[in-house]
């Protein structure tokens, strides 16, 4: 009971507290630049949580079984931009397979997954915050997932939206992008402090 | 001392380049299991003729990129020669991919704007301050007198991908030598202005007019609209008047006397060339100043 609850504070807590894009601001290049529409979003927040799943942990496991016992904690960043980047070319291939459409609506940001940071700074958080069970970091990962997906699809609803808005000429485009992006942000800052 | 270095630093590298491999050669194969499992077999043909696509993604096929085109053109070869872009060349290049003869498609397409009325020439009953979109404005009857012309709020010039089209005082003009005739400005004018012509020639002549109005209506709230007096058509048959509008037959075209006659003798000066180096247009305005 006490490791259900304590996987269910880390999933609330990095979906809505320590929400990877709204609080520490990683991963703005999709989050910006897939925002168009709000399907595309979807999409590509499902194929951020499964790389995110995935890497995350499998990064844990490399990371306790094979890295630290061997003290080898110097070579984390180059194995971990390994798993992901093998992460990213299984869903690549996955994607282009069984949704060819998604697969074209994507294009570039695809094979960019790989460069999110949103990624390999949830791979290092786990390790920062010292998270010692694989459940725990297997739920952080997916939240980290979830939570992007979350963010990205409120983006793009907004947009969606702020398409049809008169927006003042001076601010169209990345301007008004970046300031409903602050917005969000500063909305979510409401969840700090919710758990300890 | 450097030697014992040299052997420290080897010592302490060579079990993290052996992970390194290790883990390495461990994703090679999960990698090289998935490429096989889940394979996707991709026409040669297809990627062939992505390659010979102008690959810009401006939609002028009707399909969403150059890679859909691709892909629809090599199930249906009728489909050749729909990239506006590419033109010719690519239609050619395309169908020899293809093991096909094509005929000449004829002279490419370029947008004409039927209108030539800048903000001075119109006349306006009130100040429009809604949406500043033409497809918006144009819902409003009496946004502008002139129910055919420019609105100039460049709905066409934010569908225009190449930056071909601006709004220069109120009237939207191509820039011909960046315009790749994609034919999106047409598709985004909300009163029809812009035509796409057969441009035989580098210069089209054209009736810069859409105009349905009698003669006496758009003298009175257009300074330079077309009359429908018919002298352009009594001096060569190319030119047809018809719902009190001049129109020029394109595929008769031919720069002869009688056509540069007919644009002298307009009397609103709404006979004008178009292209790539296109005379400017002498407005009805300074013809009567005198030279200085």
């Amino acid at each position: 009971m006490d490791t259900l609850d304590t996987l269910l504070m880390a999933f609330i807590s990095i979906v809505l507290i320590n929400n990877l894009v709204l609080t520490k601001f990683l991963g703005i290049c999709p989050y910006l630049g897939v925002s168009g529409r709000i399907d595309m979003a979807f999409g590509m927040g499902m194929a951020v949580t499964f790389v995110v799943t995935l890497s995350g942990t499998m990064t844990w496991m490399i990371d306790h079984w094979i890295l630290m016992p061997m003290n080898l904690e110097v070579t984390r960043y180059v194995c971990f931009i390994l798993v992901i980047a093998g992460a990213v070319q299984l869903v690549e291939m996955y994607i282009r397979k069984f949704f060819p459409s998604l697969y074209e609506s994507f294009g570039i940001f695809l094979p960019l997954i790989t460069t999110n940071c949103a990624i390999l700074g949830l791979c290092l958080f786990v390790n920062l915050w010292g998270i010692d069970n694989l459940p725990e970091a297997a739920v952080l990962s997916f939240g980290a997932g979830i939570g992007f997906t979350m963010a990205i699809c409120i983006m793009a609803g907004i947009r969606e939206n702020l398409n049809m808005a008169d927006v003042p000429r001076c601010l169209k485009g990345a301007p008004i992008t970046l300031i409903t992006a602050g917005l969000l942000t500063l909305a979510f800052m409401g969840f700090a402090g919710m758990i300890k | 001392m450097i030697l014992a270095d040299i052997f420290e630093l080897w010592n302490s590298a060579w079990p993290a380049g052996l992970i390194m491999l290790g883990l390495g050669i461990g994703f090679a194969v999960v990698l090289l299991i998935a490429s096989i499992k889940l394979k996707v077999e991709v026409d040669p043909k297809v990627e062939q003729i992505h390659k010979a696509l102008p690959n810009i993604d401006c939609g002028a096929c009707g399909f969403a990129g150059c890679s859909s085109y691709a892909k629809a053109v090599a199930e249906k070869p009728s489909l050749i020669g729909l990239c506006a872009p590419g033109g010719a060349q690519t239609a050619a290049k395309i169908a020899n991919i293809l093991n096909l003869q094509i005929s000449d498609s004829g002279p490419t397409k370029r947008p004409i704007v039927h209108c030539r009325a800048h903000t001075n020439d119109k006349t306006f009953y009130a100040k429009y301050q809604g949406i500043p979109t033409c497809i918006s404005a144009n819902a409003l009857v009496n946004v502008q007198a002139c129910k055919f012309g420019c609105l100039g709020f460049g709905d066409c010039v934010s569908a225009c991908k190449f930056d071909a089209l601006h709004i220069i005082d109120g009237l939207a003009v191509v820039d011909y030598k960046k315009c790749t005739g994609c034919a999106a400005c047409s598709k985004a004018c909300p009163r029809n202005l812009i035509e796409m012509v057969p441009f035989a020639y580098e210069n089209m002549m054209t009736v810069a007019c859409s105009s349905k109005e009698n003669g006496k209506t758009t003298r009175s709230i257009c300074k330079v609209g077309c009359i429908g007096c018919g002298l352009c058509a009594k001096q060569t048959d190319i030119f047809t008047i018809e719902d009190n509008l001049a129109r020029l037959d394109y595929g008769k075209y031919k720069p002869t006397e009688q056509t540069e006659t007919a644009l002298n003798k307009c009397p609103t000066g709404v006979i004008v060339y178009r292209g790539k180096s296109a005379p400017a247009a002498k407005h009805p305005a300074l013809k009567k100043q005198p030279p200085d």
